[in-house]
């Protein structure tokens, strides 16, 4: 079991780790780099709640071996704050109460990122498909929903 | 786990000399995401695994009526490239966007019913395999490819690298009946492809997922299309015989009698969905 060292850009950082075969990113995250943002839920890519973005894209790190990422951006929500602010869409997220337990929220968040970056105008269908594959067990979706368009709306310079 | 080793191999070649050199004892992983679930639940305690992201697979593009899918090319790449609608529709239909931007088309055709919906697309467009070896290459009608539950025709050393597609020259519909609108599995799924002369059905394709071992053709449905003139009695007629020559099961989403129901149900609902 040789151990592999792998490159990567993480939150714009180059980084290169040592792992063995096969770590999944969400261990690699969780328990090598400290960054404890990106959720442990069912580790089988059914609850959304390990979702980062690669390349830009949502992706479930419980699924990923490491040695897929080399070379490639990841974005964890960690990444997503500033020194001196949150990000517009945790900004939101906080401020219309869009977490209750917040186990889903870093997934929340970081799906409601890669839409928004691609389509600053979502109508509320797109934004509820976007969604389908992050679980949230407390909020039952409705304020969630409602702080991505918000988030939209701020972004596009419309809201408060 | 001590020996395990992930071999990353850059090419169809390496990819297909490490398969040469290691099977049966080496594990595919493309996507990830039907396999790395029993691997973190311990159920799963694979020595080799080979990983297909980087080999130069994940591709789709399409020339002379025929769309070439890389069996790396995730559903995502298949929803946004193949210009063809009901294997769009499929793809949008498996997991939520995390899922699509790492589940691959050629990984889909191996998962256990009732997932695996991206077949049934695929049959009902009559899609054909190119499958490689260290030995050599050959071509196999997906239709082929299924022995019986998460088994396959193919040998340990041989790899699905692509899957062709012929771009329908008829009328085509996807549905996928399920317990929610999205991110679910199917109770049942049901592709169909008709061509029409006419007034008349020339020629039938009718694929059904989620209510059999593996994905299959409802070679009795389309015998009763073929010449038909689609009318009421007839999409009954077909509806019953692809219910009567299924072979559903009960799981946690459906039980087999309920399914079989739905596979009448929801041909009907297709076909006159064709019709109109």
């Amino acid at each position: 079991m040789a151990s592999k060292l792998i490159n990567f850009y993480l939150n714009g950082r180059q980084t290169e780790v040592l792992v063995k075969p096969l770590t999944t990113v969400q261990t690699l995250l969780r328990e090598q780099l400290d960054l404890t943002a990106t959720k442990s839920g069912c580790r089988q890519g059914g609850c959304g709640s390990c979702t980062i973005l690669v390349d830009g894209e949502p992706m479930l790190s419980c699924l990923l071996p490491v040695e897929d990422i080399q070379g490639r951006q990841i974005i964890t929500l960690e990444g997503l704050t500033s020194a001196e602010s949150l990000d517009t869409i945790q900004e939101t997220f906080h401020e219309t109460f869009a977490a209750q337990c917040g186990f889903c929220t870093p997934g929340m968040i970081l799906v409601a990122k890669a839409l928004l970056d691609r389509n600053p105008h979502p109508t509320r269908q797109e934004v509820i498909e976007s969604l389908t594959g992050n679980y949230c067990r407390c909020t039952g979706y409705e304020p969630i929903i409602q702080a991505i368009l918000e988030s939209a709306e701020r972004m596009n310079g419309r809201g408060s | 786990m001590n020996n395990l080793e992930y071999y990353t191999p850059q090419s169809v070649e390496e990819a297909l000399k490490l398969l040469a050199d290691h099977s049966p004892s080496i594990i595919v992983l493309a996507g990830g995401t039907i396999t790395m679930p029993l691997i973190n639940e311990g159920i799963s305690f694979p020595e080799k695994v080979l990983g297909l992201k980087q080999a130069g697979l994940n591709y789709v593009n399409s020339d002379n009526g025929t769309v070439k899918i890389g069996s790396a090319a995730t559903l995502s790449q298949v929803q946004s490239g193949s210009g063809i609608a009901i294997l769009e529709q499929a793809a949008r239909s498996i997991g939520g966007w995390a899922i699509q931007n790492m589940a691959t088309a050629g990984g889909n055709l191996f998962a256990p019913p009732p997932a695996g919906d991206l077949a049934a697309a695929l049959l009902a467009l009559d899609a054909e395999l190119v499958i490689c070896s260290a030995r050599g290459e050959r071509s196999l009608q997906l239709e082929n490819l299924y022995s019986g539950f998460l088994t396959t025709v193919l040998e340990p050393d041989e790899l699905v690298t692509e899957i062709r597609v012929p771009k329908p020259a008829g009328k085509t519909i996807f549905s996928k009946f399920a317990r929610k609108g999205a991110n679910t599995p199917a109770v049942v799924t049901v592709a169909a492809h008709l061509v029409f002369k006419g007034d008349q059905v020339d020629s039938a394709c009718v694929a059904l997922n989620a209510v059999g071992p593996y994905p299959m053709r409802a070679n009795k449905c389309e015998a009763v299309l073929e010449g038909s003139v689609l009318d009421a009695d007839k999409i009954g007629a077909a509806a019953e015989a692809a219910a009567n020559e299924c072979e559903p099961f009960t799981d946690s989403i459906a039980s087999d009698w309920y399914r079989r129901k739905m596979v009448d149900v929801t041909i009907r609902r297709a076909l006159a969905g064709i019709k109109g």
